[in-house]
């Protein structure tokens, strides 16, 4: 086994690398050490700051014994101390922040709760989609059909962010999996605050109950998901969503919201696969309109939610890939994105071909003070560049999602460049 | 016609690059247009399609595949692919515009209806079941109504700023002609496609250059 293990994951690791190693103290000195060293940054205290009110929040709402919250939090508080476990249950923060107030939101009292809009939904779909898109997929339903639609939103969904979990660890660059259990916890805690800021029903209450108003003492139904417990003899979904935490949490979908995490994050890693990930999301999709536990617009917010916290967790936690490593140990340093460095519009001040034709223009109309403005402007950039000697590597550039194209961007000494950089009277050739 | 002497917003947000958001908008707008390939299924799964709605969905999936090569391009951006994507979002943001004023008044219809039908009554004194009321549904419906479209309009605005800054910065200029391409010899819907972009370029020179 051991033999197994260092020909697949350890025959590639570098010498000396330290990167891929985890942390095996059981010492809490070092934590304490490491507290009193720290530094936090503004973006930590926002960061430590809104997870701590959530959970003063849970802590005081639960309806549980006081004594029974102190402990549970002191628990923590001791696996967040020992470094050995500390690496994972502290990076998992947001996450348990999220599990925390899901499962305090069926406690919220009904008269200190938003009131619940039926209407919006199907309104909102039919505005901007065309018509009601989960009406349109369910129209026709089957066996084939039920089974399709429940092995991603019945079964994948629940299992998933595990595996990815695992498959970042062991195939992704180190320290992946902190910028994933960050973006996934986020996503969730939002989406969870909103199901609560704004209860929406979901399809199924329009099949079941018209446009009529609804109440909190409803209970939640299975959709199409009952279908399945008929076909399977079970009583797994019917009993489930009947008692769900958030009955009237339909916008957004945390479904699409978690399959979207899971396919930007694999993508990230594997783009070589990114089509099958894509087909994933569209998969789900599909389900959990034909279930009927979602709109459209619920799936779009969940997606659109992913995708943003993804993109702000892409730009300031998640290590570059570099696809040719096989896996965390192939790795023997971590970079980040810069993100001024991977701009496309900044040019290196001192390629003088390259410099914005607008800046060209000034420069004629206003002589000297051209120098002054290109220091002031791409100070920064330059000072970066300067001290990074990887900056034309490719790999330092970031590998976007989509990235697979080369460079359109051709020589610089371009009739069209010409045409415009000189005088109007010589017109530009291309497409002319 | 010229729009140079509006302003455009250089960042996004008034903080982060251009390209970070132009990535945002293509993402949310691609997502958003992946609606026609669900709407469409309509055909097969025996749900009434009216016109708007297949032109609609159709109209989706066509800017869905123009918007997609942006997002491959977001590191390394081509004059041509956003000139094209920067034209159509605008023709998008106009049929936009135009469906969300159609479909809002056939939702309107259709509520109308429904109510009418299963005799539904007024629910504005009706607190204490915690249902929303009337009033309140229909503002949060118009609030999201006009906040989309306002965002629409920034995001539109955005590409502006991105095609006028690449059109700009000589790194980008265009150096092809039909000969250099070999379209002579290329399939006809990929004549077509470069066609397209090419008089999108000219027309986002004219218009932003």
């Amino acid at each position: 086994m051991a033999g197994f293990i260092h020909r697949w994951f350890l025959s590639e690791r570098p010498l000396n690398s330290k990167v891929s190693e985890l942390e095996t103290s059981w010492n809490p000195r070092v934590s304490l050490i490491r507290l009193k060293n720290y530094k936090p940054t503004i973006k930590d205290i926002c960061h430590y700051g809104f997870l701590s009110s959530v959970l003063l929040f849970v802590f005081i709402s639960f309806p549980a014994p006081w004594l029974l919250k102190l402990f549970v939090y002191c628990l923590f508080g001791l696996l967040f101390m020992i470094p050995i476990t500390s690496q994972l249950f502290f990076n998992a923060l947001p996450i348990f922040t999220w599990l925390a107030l899901y499962f305090t939101s069926s406690f919220f009292p009904a008269s200190k709760r938003p009131p619940i809009t039926v209407k919006v939904l199907p309104a909102i779909e039919t505005i901007l989609y065309g018509d009601n898109l989960s009406d349109i997929l369910a129209t026709t339903t089957n066996s084939f059909y039920d089974i399709l639609a429940w092995i991603p939103y019945g079964l994948f969904h629940f299992g998933a962010p595990f595996v990815v979990a695992a498959i970042l660890f062991v195939f992704g660059p180190p320290t992946i999996l902190q910028g994933y259990a960050f973006a996934f916890g986020y996503m969730n805690l939002f989406g969870v605050i909103m199901q609560n800021v704004f209860p929406a029903a979901p399809p199924w209450y329009k099949i079941l109950y018209g446009l009529n108003s609804a109440n909190y003492g409803m209970h939640g139904s299975p959709g199409g998901l009952a279908r399945i417990d008929k076909l399977l003899h079970i009583n797994i979904y019917t009993q489930g969503f009947s008692n769900s935490s958030v009955i009237f949490g339909a916008f957004p979908s945390l479904h699409s919201g978690c399959a979207t995490m899971e396919a930007l994050f694999f993508s990230y890693c594997f783009p070589f696969l990114r089509p099958v990930f894509i087909g994933y999301v569209c998969w789900l999709w599909w389900s959990t309109m034909y279930l009927t536990h979602h709109y459209f617009v619920d799936l779009m917010a969940g997606s659109v939610l992913s995708y943003v916290i993804f993109l702000y967790t892409k730009y300031t936690h998640l290590p570059i890939v570099d696809t040719d490593l096989f896996c965390r140990w192939s790795y023997d340093s971590i970079e980040k994105f810069n993100m001024v460095k991977s701009n496309p519009l900044n040019n290196d001040p001192s390629d003088v071909e390259n410099v914005p034709l607008n800046m060209m223009a000034t420069s004629s109309a206003m002589g000297s003070e051209l120098d002054g403005e290109l220091d002031t402007d791409n100070g920064e950039s330059n000072d970066e560049t300067d001290g990074d000697e990887d900056a034309g590597n490719p790999r330092s550039m970031s590998p976007t999602l989509f990235d697979l194209s080369n460079s359109s961007a051709t020589s610089n000494t371009s009739l069209d460049l010409q045409g415009d950089a000189t005088p109007r009277s010589i017109k530009p050739r291309a497409f002319d | 016609m010229r729009v140079t002497s509006f302003q455009f917003p250089k960042t996004f947000l008034g903080f982060l690059p251009l390209y970070i958001a132009v990535e945002v908008v293509l993402g949310i707008t691609i997502l958003n247009k992946c609606s026609g390939a669900y709407g469409i299924l309509a055909i097969f799964t025996g749900h009434p399609l009216d016109f708007m709605q297949g032109l609609s969905y159709l109209w989706s999936i066509f800017t869905l595949i123009v918007y997609a090569q942006g997002l491959y391009e977001i590191h390394k951006p081509s004059l041509l692919t956003f000139s094209q994507i920067f034209v159509f979002y605008s023709i998008d943001t106009i049929c936009t515009c135009f469906f969300t004023l159609w479909f809002t008044k056939v939702w309107f219809g259709v509520e109308s209806n429904e109510e009418n039908q299963n005799g539904i009554s007024k629910r504005g004194a009706d607190i204490a079941s915690q249902g929303a009321t009337q009033a309140y549904e229909y503002t949060i419906t118009m609030f999201i109504t006009w906040v989309s479209l306002i965002f629409r309009l920034y995001f539109n605005s955005i590409l502006a700023s991105y095609v006028k800054e690449l059109l700009s910065n000589p790194r980008f200029m265009i150096d092809q002609d039909d000969v250099a391409q070999d379209l002579k010899n290329k399939a006809f819907y990929k004549r077509w496609w470069i066609k397209c972009q090419k008089e999108s370029y000219k027309l986002c020179r004219r218009l932003l250059a």
